[in-house]
């Protein structure tokens, strides 16, 4: 691999700050502190309406999130995040003036800026108005902008919304971007917000106990939800030891699995479980015994708790050890749980105390253990934290003392070759409708129309999986040939994810005040709802996930994908990304002008098949590089070829393919930057774009890259698929024969 | 075999209507035996289909479940689903 990607065994990672905002208190010492007394952050839900379950008990933060300092700008699950951000930054006292473009952000979320987006639609179905306001934050991926840009993090960036195991897949995928030298620092958690989406979505699934969670309890009837944001300082040893920070804990193992086996439900024995924690245990280099302390996912639902049970007793045999799940203490907060769960477990080896799993009286024979229940002082070496989430997307990561010698696996880049790709798309030039509740009106937009090979697909999977799966799913499958023997990873990106499914969930629940819920949507509205999908259809059970960082997306998954090989946990990985058309972005783009007669809207999905080797007989191209970060703004030409120079020589690049040609603030900025690479290389460089073929959308630099495969295939040697996102983002990846 | 239930409840009605609540494609409530599994086998329903059936009985029919455990041995098959709610809807 080209600069900056040699493996080092000198870069474990290790955990020199953290902050945190949730239910039982503002910061760590609040948290701890609440968590010493066995104090509950539930309450009665205060933050919005619910007509139908105003009583039930959920762990929301209280605080006016303003006074204690979050920015005006953003959705409330950013500004929760920007919080823990602030104080993660603050406890590790680094400089980040000094590090910014070697220091990322990797943020979990999977609800966004649904809270504040669903005061716009409950204005427009209620009173038939529009203020689109409160959409401007919808995405994802926009925390990362808020974030990265006030604290100066230009280093690798992106959100994953993988459910409920996002930020300890965040957490996980930090480590490896130390690992493998793409990044010296790394804040890494995860945010997320109540809203009204996830409230009816666990309502409507009848998984939530109104009085409260009761995790591993033989009576327990539920989940409980709640908010927060937890983020971690991850750095590579040798920075914290140079700069002399004081290290909290190591980061030894991670592993992540899917169960590949239903939308919702776990796998009945916890394989998928019991398989991601030994991968963690196998990157530590520990054996089970080692382990002082698990934090469980525990959410306190019937089947989670025993299918997390039956993981553990496998993976420990008789000896299980001190178990506890701290849900009753501050809710599921999705996305931000594993985040949180990680800061209290690095509290634990700090403190040497086991946090009790409040709620538990009753030992339940199914279980067949009991957890913690008094907080105790114990001496910890190494403790556990489990994060599953739906589409039995499982992550699992190991936090040790700081003087515990590093064991890690390392992980070594190798070449990575493209045997496949399935391409659903590009779609033909039609006059879409914007239908109800939205003002009426048409946009020219390029779509997909009747998938071509959706006859292929199952009656199950025809009735049940929303469009856009279905066009992931089939781009997976033309992709290659799913083989059951081999471990097989998956990262599908998405910038926006199932808006359709999402929309029709939505608008349900708002018109009908809470009666009459779609379960059946609820599931299928999640980011990784395709990646999952995928992962059942192909029986894909390493790593899946869903990274998101708008026009980003497809580079960000392709980097996921790659790492898996590196690491040795995937023999194949399957990278892509998808985004559908929706009468949202259409209205409210065509109202703030981003659709015109050369910029229309877009859809589609591409995934590639990746393998690691050289020389690889079926290969129709190589990955050598793929980098992604944040440009300093304002934006500026030269130290954007800079950028480029340092991870490859200029002269060996052919073609820039860039995504150029769609929305018209990004025109200027690549214009600027293929005049000044033209002049670098000293010679006229050939530019082509592709958005002009396929429209403007977020998973579009996807389609570059099949555009990249074509031009190898016309003799062209050297691509630079370049792409920069409107939120700030950045991405190089070089393509050859 | 489509026999006739003796209750108030018609079955040839609630297939059609877990057949409309499930988006089931290419199924005429005549295909739907009254003894025939819902899940699992047969109609080859699941957990999330269960669900759809629990907002499906407290549209039509006014039925509220809170706990799905409750409705299970319900869902076993038309039969057992008309039965159900003859029980829930009789006087008390």
């Amino acid at each position: 691999m080209a600069g900056g990607m040699a493996a080092d065994d000198a870069r474990y990672p290790v955990i020199t700050g953290m902050g945190i905002v949730a239910a039982p208190g503002f910061g760590m010492e609040a948290v701890w502190g609440a968590m010493q007394k066995g104090e509950s952050g539930l309450r009665p839900l205060s933050l919005f309406e619910s007509p139908r379950y105003g009583q039930v008990l959920a762990g929301e933060v209280r605080r006016d999130l303003t006074e204690l300092g979050a920015p005006l700008r953003g959705s409330r699950s950013d500004r929760l995040g920007w919080l823990a951000a602030k104080q993660a930054i603050d406890s590790s006292k680094i400089d980040l003036r000094v590090c910014g473009d070697r220091t990322g952000l990797l943020l979990g979320t999977s609800v966004g800026g649904s809270f504040d987006s669903e005061r716009f639609l409950t204005t427009l179905i209620k009173q038939r108005k529009m203020r689109v306001r409160p959409t401007r934050f919808h995405e994802c991926a926009s925390a990362i902008e808020i974030i990265a840009d006030d604290f100066g993090l230009y280093g690798p960036s992106m959100a994953i919304a993988t459910a409920c195991s996002s930020s300890a897949l965040a957490i996980a995928t930090a480590a490896d971007l130390i690992m493998t030298g793409e990044a010296d620092v790394m804040l890494a958690g995860g945010a997320d917000s109540l809203s009204r989406m996830t409230w009816g979505g666990f309502h409507s699934l009848l998984l939530v106990d109104s009085a409260g969670c009761r995790p591993f309890d033989a009576n327990r009837a539920g989940m409980s939800l709640g908010e927060g944001a937890a983020i971690l300082v991850i750095e590579a040893e040798e920075i914290a030891r140079k700069r002399g920070a004081s290290i909290l804990a190591r980061l030894t193992g991670w592993g992540a699995s899917c169960d590949a086996y239903h939308a919702t439900a776990p796998h009945p024995q916890g394989a998928g479980a019991a398989a991601a924690m030994q991968s963690a245990l196998r990157r530590a280099g520990l054996e089970p015994k080692a382990i002082d302390y698990v934090n469980a996912h525990g959410t306190g639902t019937r089947d989670n708790d025993v299918a997390e049970a039956s993981a553990l007793k496998s993976t420990f045999g008789e000896r299980v050890p001190p178990v506890s799940s701290t849900k009753r203490f501050f809710g599921h907060s999705l996305a931000a749980s594993g985040a949180i769960e990680a800061v209290v477990c690095i509290e634990a080896l700090r403190c040497g105390q086991l946090p009790p799993n409040i709620g538990f009286t009753t030992t339940d024979p199914a279980i067949g253990f009991e957890p913690v229940k008094k907080m105790k002082h114990a001496s910890l070496s190494h403790v556990m934290s489990n994060s599953f989430g739906f589409g039995g997307n499982n992550a699992v990561l190991i936090f040790s003392q700081p003087e515990s010698p590093a064991s890690t696996r390392p992980v070594r880049p190798t070449p990575v070759a493209v045997t496949g790709i399935g391409v659903i798309g590009p779609g033909t030039v039609t006059n879409r409708e914007i239908e109800p509740p939205l003002p009426p009106g048409t946009v020219l937009a390029h779509s997909c129309g009747n998938l071509a090979g959706a006859e292929s697909l199952s009656p199950n999977q025809r009735r049940r999986l929303n469009r856009m799966v279905q066009m992931a799913l089939l781009a997976a499958r033309g992709s290659h040939a799913a083989n059951p023997a081999q471990r097989v990873a998956i990262a599908m990106g998405t910038g926006m994810g199932c808006l359709e499914e999402g929309a029709a969930f939505i608008e349900n629940l708002i018109s009908k005040d809470e009666r009459e819920p779609m379960p059946a949507r609820f599931p299928g509205s999640v980011h990784n709802a395709p990646a999952a999908q995928i992962a059942i259809d192909q029986q894909a059970r390493g790593l899946n996930s869903a990274p998101t960082m708008g026009e980003l997306s497809f580079e960000c998954a392709l980097w996921q994908a790659i790492s898996q090989l590196w690491s040795g946990e995937a023999d194949c990985a399957l990278a892509g990304a998808v985004d559908e058309l929706n009468k949202y972005p259409l209205s409210i783009g065509k109202r703030w002008g981003l659709w015109t007669e050369k910029t229309r809207p877009g859809e589609g999905a591409i995934a590639a098949n990746l393998v690691p080797g050289e020389n690889v007989k079926e290969s129709l191209a190589k990955v050598t590089a793929v980098h992604f970060g944040r440009y300093p703004r304002p934006f500026d030409p030269t130290r954007e070829v800079d950028w480029i120079a340092s991870k490859v020589a200029l002269e060996t690049i052919d073609v820039v393919l860039s995504g150029a040609g769609g929305l018209s603030d990004l025109e200027p900025m690549y214009q600027s930057v293929i005049s000044e690479f033209s002049k670098r290389a000293g010679k006229p460089l050939e530019h082509q774009t592709y958005k002009g073929l396929c429209g403007e959308f977020h998973a579009a630099s996807a389609f570059g890259f099949s555009r990249a495969l074509d031009l190898l295939r016309q003799g062209k040697r050297g691509i630079l698929l370049y792409t920069l996102s409107v939120r700030g983002g950045r991405a190089a990846c070089i393509i050859r024969m | 075999m489509d026999r006739t239930l003796d209750m108030s409840v018609s079955t040839n009605e609630l297939k059609a209507k877990i057949i409309e609540s499930l988006r089931l494609q290419d199924v005429t409530p005549e295909q739907i035996e009254d003894d025939a599994p819902l899940f699992g086998t047969g109609l080859g329903l699941d957990s999330i289909d269960a669900l759809e059936l629990v907002v499906m009985l407290e549209k039509h029919y006014g039925i509220v479940i809170k706990d799905i455990e409750e409705g299970r041995p319900a869902f076993r098959s038309v039969r057992t689903l008309a039965e159900f709610i003859e029980a829930k809807q009789a006087p008390k």
